[in-house]
C-alpha cells in the first residue's frame, strides 16, 4: 500500500460570512465543494511493455487526487529508475496522458475491470 | 455575423444542408483558429541581466489561442536579444532555465494552450472580482512575467522544449481520439508525416494545412440522419455501419462514443466527465444540461425547461451563477457539446469549459 505523495492543491481561502446567502457567496461556496472532493483509493495496475522490466506487484491503491505525474514518479522508484533513464507511461496501450490530469479523472474516462492500466515501457511505444 | 451564429440544423431542408452545415463548421474552426489573446510579457525585474536596457524588458504579442507558450518563445528571445540584452548578457541566455507565471503567481504550464491559460486567467479574475464587488478587467492583456533562472522543474512538468511540448501534444490528440471512439486508429492511421505536419501547422499557423490532416480525425458537425427525432432512444449508440465503413471523414460528432470535454473551475481543479453527444431519448445533450448536471449548484436544474427544447432564445435567466467560456466566448446554454467538440476544439481535439462567476 505505498503510495506517492499528495499534490498540494492551492486555493484561495476566501473570508466570508457564513450568514450571508448573496448569490456571490452561493457561487464561491459552490466552488470551494467542488474543489473538495473526497480522495478514494484507486487500483493502479503497472503492466510492463517490451522488454521494460516486471513489478514484483503490480497493483497499488493510489490516491484518486494524485496526478498523474505522481503515478509516472512512483513507477520510477519501484522500478529503481534514474532520471535519465527513459521510462514511456501509457493508458490501454493507447496513449499518454497529461501529466497534469488526476487519477480520478483518468479513472473515471478509462477504468477497465474497475482497474486503471498504466503500461511502461523503455521505449516509445505508440508514438 | 449574427446569420452565421447558429448551432442548429434543419434536417428537414433537404439538399443543400451538407453544404451549408460544412460552411458553418469551416467558419467556425477558422474563427477558433484565427483566434489570438494579448500578451505582456515581463522579464522579471530581479533577473534583469546588468546593463540590460530597462524600460523596455515586456515583449507584447497578440498570441494564437491554439499555440503554445514553447513556440512564442523564439520571438520574445529575439526580442530581448536585439533590444534589451547586451552581448554578455545574450550570450548567457539559456531558455531551458526559462519559465512563466502570472503577475497572481500562478506558474504557466508548457502544455497548455496559450488561449486556455489566457481564459483560466479570465475565470480566475472573475472570482477576486465577484469577492470584491470589483469590475473585472478582462480587456487588458494577461501580463505574465519571465522568469529566466531556477524553474520549478517538478510543477512544471515538461521540459520547456517544443519536442516535449510535440508529445505531449499528440497524446492529448491521441487521448481525445480514444474517448470519441474508443481507440486511436484515426490517429495511428495517420502516416508519420501527417503527424509531424500536425504539429508543423500549429507551428506555422497553418490553418488550411492543419485541417487537411485534422479533418481525417476530427468529426464532423453534421448529425447523424435521425439525430433529434423525439422518441428515437437508440440514436445515442454507434450505428454499427459505422465500424463497418471505417471512413473517418462520414463520423459524425453526434455518433462518437463521449465528446473530449475539460471542464475548467477558477484555480483549478478541472473535470474529466464522460460526454456522450447524445441523451438517453436521442435529443443533443445540450451544454446546459452537461453544466446543471455536473456543476448544479452554479447551474441549477430548471424543471420548466423540456428536455427537447433547443429552440429557446431566452433560456438565459438569472438563477446561474456562472458561465461557461470555450475559446473565450461565453456560451449559449442551448449549444450541443457535439457541435462544440466538432467546431470549437483546441487544435488538440479538446473542448475546453471554463466556468467563470457571474457578477450580481
Amino acid at each position: 500500500m505505498t503510495q506517492p505523495p499528495h499534490d498540494t492543491e492551492e486555493t484561495t481561502n476566501e473570508k466570508l460570512d457564513a450568514q450571508d446567502a448573496s448569490p456571490t457567496v452561493k457561487a464561491i461556496k459552490a466552488l470551494e465543494s467542488y474543489r473538495k472532493k473526497e480522495p478514494l483509493k484507486i487500483v493502479v495496475r503497472f503492466k510492463a511493455v517490451g522488454n521494460a522490466p516486471i513489478m514484483k506487484q503490480n497493483f497499488y491503491k493510489i490516491n484518486s487526487t494524485n496526478r498523474f505525474q505522481a503515478v509516472i514518479q512512483f513507477l520510477r522508484r519501484e522500478l529503481g529508475w534514474q532520471a535519465s533513464e527513459p521510462l514511456f507511461t501509457y493508458i490501454n496501450l493507447a496513449f499518454s496522458p497529461a501529466p497534469d490530469d488526476t487519477v480520478s479523472n483518468l479513472f473515471k474516462m478509462f477504468a477497465t475491470d474497475g482497474h486503471l492500466i498504466v503500461n511502461y515501457s523503455t521505449t516509445a511505444a505508440w508514438g | 455575423m449574427a446569420g452565421y451564429a447558429t448551432t442548429r440544423h434543419h434536417p428537414a431542408q433537404g439538399g443543400g444542408k451538407d453544404r451549408i452545415t460544412d460552411y458553418h463548421t469551416t467558419l467556425f474552426r477558422r474563427l477558433t483558429w484565427e483566434g489570438t489573446v494579448p500578451l505582456e510579457v515581463r522579464v522579471d525585474s530581479k533577473e534583469l541581466p546588468a546593463n540590460s536596457n530597462r524600460g523596455l524588458e515586456c515583449y507584447y504579442v497578440q498570441a494564437p489561442r491554439v499555440s503554445y507558450l514553447p513556440l512564442l518563445m523564439p520571438e520574445i528571445r529575439r526580442y530581448l536579444m536585439d533590444v534589451v540584452f547586451d552581448e554578455a548578457a545574450a550570450s548567457n541566455l539559456k531558455e531551458e532555465d526559462w519559465w512563466f507565471e502570472t503577475e497572481e503567481g500562478t506558474l504557466l504550464k508548457w502544455h497548455w494552450p496559450i488561449g486556455l491559460i489566457y481564459d483560466n486567467h479570465t475565470i480566475s479574475v472573475s472570482v477576486r472580482a465577484a469577492a470584491s464587488h470589483r469590475p473585472a478587467s478582462q480587456s487588458l492583456p494577461l501580463r505574465i512575467i519571465l522568469h529566466l533562472v531556477s524553474p520549478p522543474t517538478e510543477k512544471l512538468m515538461l521540459a520547456p522544449s517544443p519536442e516535449a511540448c510535440k508529445q505531449a501534444f499528440m497524446g492529448q490528440l491521441k487521448e481525445a481520439d480514444f474517448i470519441r471512439w474508443g481507440n486511436t486508429k484515426r490517429i495511428t492511421g495517420l502516416r508519420k508525416a501527417e503527424q509531424d505536419g500536425i504539429w508543423e501547422s500549429i507551428k506555422e499557423h497553418n490553418f488550411d494545412e492543419y485541417w487537411r490532416i485534422a479533418s481525417k480525425v476530427t468529426p464532423s458537425a453534421t448529425p447523424a440522419p435521425s439525430v433529434g427525432s423525439p422518441g428515437n432512444t437508440s440514436m445515442h449508440v454507434r450505428p454499427p455501419s459505422i465500424d463497418a465503413g471505417g471512413v473517418p471523414e462520414k463520423d459524425s460528432a453526434y455518433t462518437v462514443r463521449c465528446v473530449p470535454v475539460r471542464i475548467y473551475l477558477p484555480d483549478g481543479p478541472f473535470i474529466q466527465e464522460l460526454v456522450p453527444p447524445l441523451l438517453e431519448d436521442g435529443s443533443p445533450h445540450s451544454l446546459y444540461h452537461f453544466l446543471s448536471t455536473h456543476l448544479p449548484l452554479l447551474f441549477p436544474p430548471r424543471p420548466n425547461l423540456p428536455v427537447s427544447s433547443r429552440v429557446n432564445p431566452t433560456a438565459q435567466t438569472s438563477t446561474d451563477l456562472a458561465y461557461a467560456l470555450v475559446q473565450g466566448v461565453v456560451s449559449p446554454p442551448e449549444a450541443e457539446i457535439a457541435w462544440l467538440g466538432a467546431c470549437l476544439t483546441g487544435a488538440d481535439g479538446w473542448l475546453n469549459i471554463c466556468i467563470g462567476l457571474n457578477r450580481t
